[in-house]
């Protein structure tokens, strides 16, 4: 267990590892002067000569690339993740006070998407082929094809026009148990726009799992020992069709970190996502580039995560 | 013992269809969602191609007293700020949608075609370092890399395209790679081979046309995928720029704005994303049932 732990471990750094240089080789063949974004074409063309070498070199940008990465390394490694060309705070602190905000969206919209996705996959295995499973299908594709920040912006609407109502804007730093009124407010709007694109993966692997399994020797063993049909699934299939949906929800729970970037602005919330967006609008090359590498190390690490978990679940994997 | 009704079997399974044209019928009797797919990819195609012809506006031109005009006989879906017919604009909507989503598909299809064959075909250092180039690309989910590169290539049609094509490249070198490496123990490719046929000639005209089944299934998945990250791409300022009318980008302009006094503006381009990828998923899905017979769930 340990050696696949660590085996695990060693991959997932060389991928971070060269991630980051992909990231800032992307973010270095950016045409057009970086420093237009933050003194606009207009001002750019005020610029001496002189004062923009210098305000290059004040941001590290005239030094030759492999000083920049490694810098830029040094950076991570000390925590601080590099400056915004337009904020006074770290990109680390930025994390810090926004990340905690998408992670709880993250979460909850996995927990959503189990309780949306689970039972209709359950109805859809027992009875395949059936009015129920075809409408669960067409659902399930319906949710799959909706742009989460369309169907964000039409509930922001819906809950304008209909009630008058705004969700808070912020929750002014205060976290989930300090403010869990503000907070839930916040997050419950885009948790539930991205869990439902989850559920409808979940519904349709959970579905054609269970299918598998229900098939299996031991679940007719347990049928023909008289056991009732309910605690058949509850206590023998499901528990064995669950495998697959466990690495999906950790793949899909990476997906949500990109999706919420469109789904947080279109909810207007104060999170990472939205974070990403600005970054992106400003041309901020040194925010694009540190929140890229952030979600690149979540995403592996959750894919590391998932896997030790299958293998602490399942013996067999672990020793393959 | 029961009786077999072999005619009834043979039909069923569609043996004894013959003909285009009953063979598509069997099909769309078989996959009643796929043939509502099939029928919605159409009208997708139809109205990107001849958008000229049926807007019934030019979608470009601004007029200042229809400004926000709500939806009445001339303006079918209304008007936009700048007093642009939001239908027409929808209607070449499709066209951007189509052309970005099919364009950044054969590109980044061919890129990895070319990778998973070379990858399957000479192994070593090359396929150890592509291999690994894969799995460091697929450390990011689609949506960033496509805005990342994006954003560094800066907002225009090819750009856009570029920018979606790449993410998309590591998949269809997998698949690609995979059946190459089945493929090339195979005794056909040893025949051709021993018959003298060079190396390159054997990959292209025999390994090659044996992937391409599942590499169809994959593209017309991709296809949805890639129509909603241009979507979400010009929703968030990147993507198509102006003048073009992309469905993501009306999205954008009225989210911040003309929400509260015009929300058609907001509801038809959203209406027309989800139609899109609604049709070529179901489209999809059907594809890879009468393609790749093992897949299906």
């Amino acid at each position: 267990m340990y050696s696949y732990i660590v085996r695990r471990l060693a991959f997932g750094g060389i991928t971070v590892f060269g991630v980051s240089i992909i990231v800032f080789l992307i973010m270095r063949i950016m045409p057009g002067d970086p420093l237009t974004a933050i003194f606009g074409p207009e001002g750019m063309t005020k610029l001496t000569e002189a004062q923009r070498q210098s305000y290059m070199e004040e941001l590290g940008l005239a030094d030759p690339l492999i000083v920049q990465y490694l810098n830029w390394i040094m950076d991570i490694v000390r925590g601080e993740l590099g400056r915004s060309f337009f904020r006074a705070e770290s990109v680390g602190e930025m994390v810090l006070r926004r990340g905690p905000l998408t992670a709880q969206i993250a979460i909850l919209s996995v927990i959503l998407s189990w309780i949306l996705g689970i039972p209709v996959a359950i109805i859809s295995a027992l009875r395949p082929n059936t009015a129920a499973d075809n409408t669960a299908r067409v659902i399930s594709i319906t949710c799959l094809a909706v742009p989460g920040f369309w169907l964000g912006m039409l509930i922001v609407l819906g809950l304008l026009f209909g009630f008058g109502y705004r969700a808070p804007q912020t929750a002014g730093g205060a976290g989930l148990f300090e403010d869990p009124g503000t907070v839930l407010q916040i997050i419950i709007g885009p948790a539930f726009v991205l869990a439902l694109g989850q559920a409808a993966y979940i519904a349709r692997m959970a579905r054609s799992s269970l299918l598998e399994v229900i098939r299996e020797d031991y679940v007719r063993t347990a049928r023909a020992k008289g056991l009732n049909g309910r605690l058949v699934v509850s206590l023998h299939a499901l528990p064995n069709a669950l495998l697959p949906v466990i690495t999906l929800s950790g793949i899909l729970l990476g997906f949500v970190l990109a999706g919420s970037i469109p789904v947080e602005r279109a909810f207007g919330t104060p999170g990472l996502g939205y974070a990403m967006f600005t970054a992106v609008n400003e041309r901020d090359i040194f925010v694009m580039q540190n929140l890229v590498f952030l979600y690149a190390v979540v995403f592996v690490m959750l894919n590391i995560t998932v896997d030790i978990i299958i293998a602490w679940i399942d013996p067999r994997i672990r020793y393959q | 013992m029961a009786e077999i009704d072999h005619q009834a079997e043979l039909t069923r399974a569609g043996a004894n269809v013959s003909g285009h044209w009953s063979r598509l019928l069997f099909y769309m009797r078989q996959h009643p969602l796929g043939a509502i797919g099939a029928v919605i990819v159409i009208v997708f195609v139809f109205s990107a191609v001849f958008a000229d012809v049926l807007a019934p506006h030019d979608p470009l031109h601004t007029s200042a007293p229809d400004s926000l005009k709500a939806p009445d006989t001339t303006f079918v879906m209304g008007a936009d700020m700048m007093g642009r017919d939001v239908l027409s604009r929808i209607i070449h909507g499709a066209r951007i949608s189509l052309t970005v989503g099919v364009a950044s598909i054969l590109l980044g299809g061919v890129i990895g075609i070319v990778i998973g064959l070379m990858s399957g075909y000479l192994l070593g250092w090359f396929d150890l370092l592509m291999q690994r180039l894969i799995d460091i690309m697929q450390a990011l989910p689609l949506l960033v890399l496509a805005l990342v590169m994006a954003a560094s290539l800066g907002p225009s049609l090819e750009n856009t395209i570029i920018a979606i094509s790449i993410p998309l490249v590591p998949n269809v070198a997998r698949v690609v790679r995979s059946s190459t490496l089945s493929l090339r123990e195979m005794p056909f490719v040893e025949a051709a081979r021993a018959a003298g046929m060079s190396e390159l000639r054997v990959a292209v005209r025999h390994v090659l046309p044996n992937t391409l089944a599942p590499l169809i299934v994959l593209f017309t998945a991709q296809l949805g995928a890639a129509i909603l990250v241009e979507a979400s791409l010009s929703f968030l300022g990147l993507g198509v720029p102006e003048p073009h009318p992309s469905w993501g980008r009306m999205l954008s302009e009225s989210a911040a704005e003309y929400v509260r006094v015009a929300p058609w503006l907001v509801i038809f381009p959203g209406i027309a994303i989800s139609l899109a990828v609604f049709g070529t998923n179901l489209f999809g899905d059907a594809v890879r049932d009468i393609l790749d017979p093992r897949q299906r769930s």
